[in-house]
């Protein structure tokens, strides 16, 4: 994360709004300063030592910090701020996590949210201790986990739901959970690297690597090369220590999760969320720490907006299939971007080990919910009304040897040469071509129509993946003969764009981003080819050119014609730089956010007095008996709109999602 | 030589009177049969070279000392036009009501500043450029130009790519498409109000021929909103202000709109609410998607511009214009270009008929929001000067407050009051 000013006031404010003053008023201290000792921290703070780690403790147990022993023994702090700035996103994952593992797998990550890094057995003591609490509101469950024999049944009331029946029953839920959570890489295990910064790893590992391999220096070409080969996988290596927790599940139980499968079927996102086969979990390491893994929630977050944009641009039911398909293909993929030494070899190219990502219709086949209808949301015709019906073509990809090529064009030549195993009437685009139309609906061409009311589940299935796949965004690539893959890194560019176009649409008018999008397409061009492509009057061209210039969105070259560089013969060239235009957008809405969390801390102040009453243990938790009904129609108030500014928060953090996390 | 001839033509006519006429008659014969000749053997921008003109015919034992008088005869008389070809000189037959025209003039500088518009043709001729050309003193061109405006031989043009330079074209000629512009200016000036006009009509056509029209069955709704749910939560946010910012275009539009057409109005505010019709998108593969050119004839068949035939490239410009602002995609199916509409579900599926005029406010649904749209901070006039401790703060912004609907929230809270413990 490049730490502007902005995100820097953000990451302070942010530690302040969930952890306190304290630990804030020592973030901003080091981001501002840099890595620091506590000797370096008491003078810029002039707080106590003592002070200092109590706020310390706090940053280190929501991993906000890194931390490095030097050789003197003092230990440098340096702020975290990826993972400060991930705190936004709690709301949204936490959601993302109850639409997947049902409301007791949100009751955990929330548990796991509010305490931190936490110890399994902690974890589970916290859950006894709640459960302890409501003990005398509700009878008795017997647990039948026989590994841990002393745990009560857990009947709910974790503090903050006033539900009687709390989401997780029973410890052997919880770890059912957990390992669910382990599973999907959403958790994962804090280890001792954990909290050395990525440049700290890097150094020791160059260093380790050095001494081991290379004692005389590192020399020539070839040897720079396998240098880094060396380096990216012992950083591999450290990075799959995170995954140990996972791999201890995997070689349990493959199996087992395979059966449960079958037992309960799958929900929307292929997890069910009902009551699991509890024995076959193994018990997870009680010793073990945990914390969620924001990279992998990240890679979900972005599934689900990619959903969103086709929905917005195709339809629901399309949009279904999207998500399902992206599930699938997603399992296996744990951060959204690759890291340039870890990941890519010197050509770039990603040094998978797990062979290619695809998903086949089959498997998507299986995991579709039978109540959607797929023959809904395409422009096909329900049997009673065939005289509308359009006559329509499936063109088919050719099946490609290389994954991670660009490809989103329909290429017609080829899909003639795979016209014969599932589509007969494919016989050349221009062959059984009409002109003639009647009126605004096209005429059914004769043949077709039997045939595409015949078309079973799979074939409408396909109809899905094949319109997604010839989209102008290239959502899907069909890859081979039933097989489905996505290119995200082209994807996310487009959609990245679509939505600094959008942002432009909405502040300077369709007109702005008219001119940004001849720009993008074009390159560089002088005032004149620019109206006269944009069909725009001169002024108009002008007037807005000069207003986006203001807003950062394009940019303005001066090219003299000669030496003399007479600024009234020079040529001033028009262009967009996109990527700037990204980092100028991800900061204003760091700023917007700022400014958000500051209105609301402006509404606290107002509104101190009534804030203040509900404080009062007496009154907490039953406003609206007690109060006054004129505070409490205040205290209304001021929830309400606490709640429009964080979610105008997490709706700001979806754009800065976009262009610079996904 | 030329001069000579003719000095020696009228040496001899001196001497014999009566030969005189009765030759001056033959040359003036010879005349118009070469003039006539000339005419009917191509357009007046043909060049004729000298062989041209012998193998006409026409001069008797083909004389060049006789063809050469006799055009110079004809130029004189401004019937014909001496000019430069590939092979030497050339000329070109002028009408007579043209050299009329320059025979009239009264003096050589205005003869030659009319033969230099007449030579720009339609593409008019910058008044710096006569000057230059010859070298003139800017008052004579200024009274040449005068006196032939006033004669209305000439008249004064608007260029389209410089339309600050005064330019002049000859009274009987249409200006070049070049200095008008094309089929979008009329009088020099962009036809906003067409090109509009015109991009609906297109993007209306584009967008039936591109999607279809269906209607959402009962089961999509069942299984729409079992799988919507989940998401209904994300999108939570942008549906509602959507749905306020769509209110209250209804509130202002409405009125109007079912002033003008009545039942059809409220369908565009919200198609999707009414449940019944929608746009959806044609299957992968789909070859019918409309192209360039079959827009281009649909244009000039539908007949509504008038009197300007649009050409191919025309309506390539125009479509191009419809995918920069995003309601259109390119699609290539096999070898075909076609084009095809975006977002369709989203889409109005009302029909737009020409000369509805423009009341439906803007073309294609509303353009999507994001979290920076929304925030007042995303369109604040002073978001670069804000600051706490600044002239602009968030703890006095006005945008703020009215955005959550405070002000006399604000008002209340600035009274003192005293609050007991209930």
């Amino acid at each position: 994360m490049h730490v502007t000013q902005n995100a820097a006031e953000l990451c302070s404010l942010l530690v302040d709004e969930f952890h306190g003053e304290l630990p804030s008023r020592i973030y901003s201290t080091l981001l501002m300063r840099g890595k620091s000792s506590i000797q370096q921290l008491c003078q810029y703070t002039l707080m106590t030592p003592r002070q200092l780690r109590h706020g310390l403790a706090v940053l280190h147990q929501f991993n906000l910090l890194f931390n490095q022993v030097e050789d003197n023994g003092m230990t440098l702090y340096e702020a975290n701020p990826d993972h400060t700035y991930n705190l936004v996103r709690a709301g949204r994952i936490l959601e993302m996590v109850e639409t997947s593992f049902g409301p007791a797998g949100k009751d955990v990550m929330q548990s796991l949210f509010t305490s931190g890094q936490t110890r399994i057995s902690d974890l589970v003591t916290a859950y006894q201790g709640k459960s302890g609490r409501a003990n005398g509101l509700s009878k008795q469950f017997d647990d039948e986990d026989d590994e841990d024999n002393k745990a009560n049944g857990m009947n709910g009331a974790p503090s903050q739901s006033k539900k009687l029946e709390g989401p997780v029953k029973s410890t052997a839920e919880l770890n059912s959970i957990l390992c669910r959570l382990v599973e999907a890489e959403l958790i994962d295990v804090v280890h001792r690297r954990t909290f050395i910064s990525p440049e700290g790893i890097l150094k020791a590992v160059d260093k380790e690597v050095t001494d081991k391999f290379f004692p005389n220096g590192v020399k020539g070409g070839k040897g720079k090369i396998e240098h880094k080969q060396h380096i990216g996988e012992a950083l591999r290596s450290i990075r799959g220590e995170s995954k140990s927790l996972k791999r201890k599940l995997e070689q349990n139980g493959p199996a087992a999760k395979r059966r449960k499968l079958f037992a309960n079927g799958i929900s929307s996102n292929g997890f069910s969320n009902g009551v699991h086969d509890d024995e076959v979990d193994p018990a997870l390491d009680a010793k073990q720490v945990v914390r969620i893994n924001y990279e992998k929630c990240l890679v979900d977050l972005r599934n689900r907006r990619l959903v969103q944009f086709v929905t917005e641009l195709i339809g629901d039911i399309t949009a279904y299939v999207y998500g399902v398909l992206l599930h699938l293909l997603t399992k296996r993929i744990p951060r959204c971007r690759l890291d340039a030494t870890m990941d890519l070899d010197q050509d770039g190219q990603e040094t998978d080990q797990q062979g290619p990502v695809f998903v086949t219709t089959a498997e998507l086949l299986d995991q579709l919910k039978t109540s959607i209808d797929l023959s809904q949301g395409l422009g096909k015709t329900s049997a009673q009304d065939i005289a509308t019906k359009a006559a329509e073509k499936i063109s088919e990809h050719p099946p490609k040897p290389k994954l991670w090529i660009e490809e989103t064009e329909v290429d017609g030549e080829a899909s003639e040469d795979e016209s014969d195993d599932d589509n007969e009437s494919d016989t050349g685009y221009d062959a059984d071509y009409k002109p003639a139309v009647n009126g605004t609906r096209v005429k059914f061409a004769d043949g077709v129509a039997p045939k595409e009311q015949r078309l079973d589940r799979t074939g409408q299935l396909r109809q899905h993946l094949l319109l997604l796949s010839n989209s102008a965004q290239g959502f899907v690539r069909h890859c081979g003969h039933d097989e489905w893959t996505v290119d995200f890194a082209p994807l996310m560019k487009v959609l990245r764009e679509a939505e600094l176009d959008s942002t432009i649409e909405r502040t300077s008018g369709r007109d702005g981003m008219r001119l940004v999008r001849i720009l993008r397409d074009k390159g560089k061009l002088d005032e004149k080819a620019l109206h006269s492509i944009a069909l725009m009057r001169k002024p108009d061209v002008q007037k807005k050119m000069t207003e986006m210039l203001k807003a950062g969105f394009v940019h303005v070259q001066e090219v003299p014609r000669d030496n003399k560089a007479d600024v009234k013969k020079s040529i001033f060239l028009w262009f967009c730089d996109t990527d700037m235009s990204f980092k100028k957008i991800t900061d204003n809405c760091y700023r917007a956010m700022v400014r958000c969390i500051q209105t609301l801390e402006v509404l606290r102040q107002n509104e101190q007095e009534v804030l203040m009453l509900t404080r009062r243990t007496d009154v907490k938790g039953r406003e609206k008996d007690v109060m006054r009904e004129e505070y409490y129609e205040r205290y209304a108030r001021f929830q309400d709109n606490e709640r429009k500014l964080f979610a105008q928060v997490m709706r700001l953090d979806d754009l800065v999602a976009l262009l610079r996390d996904f | 030589m030329a001069d000579d001839e003719a000095a020696k033509v009228d040496a001899t006519d001196k001497v014999d009177a009566n030969d005189e006429a009765d030759k001056g008659d033959k040359v003036k014969l010879l005349k118009d049969m070469l003039y006539e000749a000339v005419c009917q053997h191509g357009s007046d921008s043909r060049l004729f070279t000298q062989k041209d003109l012998v193998d006409l015919g026409v001069v008797p034992a083909n004389d060049p000392i006789l063809l050469l008088s006799l055009i110079q005869g004809l130029t004189d008389d401004k019937l014909l036009v001496a000019s430069t070809g590939p092979t030497g000189i050339c000329w070109r037959w002028r009408n007579r009501e043209e050299a009329k025209k320059y025979t009239s003039l009264p003096n050589d500088e205005t003869a030659m500043v009319y033969s230099v518009i007449d030579e720009a043709g339609a593409d008019g001729i910058w008044n710096r450029t006569i000057k230059n050309r010859l070298n003139m003193h800017e008052a004579v061109v200024k009274n040449c130009i005068k006196y032939l405006e006033t004669k209305g031989y000439i008249a004064s043009m608007k260029n389209v790519e410089h339309p600050n330079k005064k330019m002049y074209i000859k009274a009987n000629l249409a200006p070049s498409e070049r200095a008008t512009g094309g089929p979008w200016f009329t009088d020099g000036e962009l036809d906003t109000a067409f090109i509009e006009e015109l991009k609906r009509l297109v993007f209306e056509y584009i967008k039936t021929k591109s999607a279809y029209l269906g209607s959402q069955g009962g089961h999509r709704g069942d299984a729409a909103s079992n799988v919507r749910a989940p998401k209904r939560g994300i999108i939570k946010g942008s549906g509602d202000s959507n749905g306020t910012r769509g209110n209250k275009r209804a509130a202002t539009d409405m009125s109007m709109d079912e002033g003008a057409n009545g039942k059809e109005a409220s369908p565009v505010v919200a198609p999707r609410q009414r449940g019944g019709k929608v746009f959806l998108p044609l299957p992968a593969g789909y070859k019918k998607y409309p192209t360039v050119a079959e827009i281009a004839r649909f244009i000039n068949i539908e007949g509504i511009t008038n009197n300007t035939t649009l050409s191919v490239p025309d309506v390539q410009q125009l479509v191009d214009v419809l995918y920069y602002d995003g309601l259109i995609e390119p699609v290539r199916v096999g070898a075909r270009r076609g084009y095809r509409v975006t977002r369709p579900t989203r889409q109005s599926t009302v029909s737009f008929q020409p000369g509805m005029g423009l009341e439906v406010d803007m073309l294609g649904p509303e353009p999507r929001g994001n979290g920076l749209t929304e925030v007042p901070c995303g369109r604040c006039p002073v978001f670069e000067l804000c600051g706490e401790g600044g002239p602009v703060s968030p703890s006095n912004c006005v945008y703020f407050v009215k955005w959550l609907d405070l002000e006399d929230a604000v008002e209340g809270a600035a009274k003192p009051t005293l609050i007991a413990a209930p």
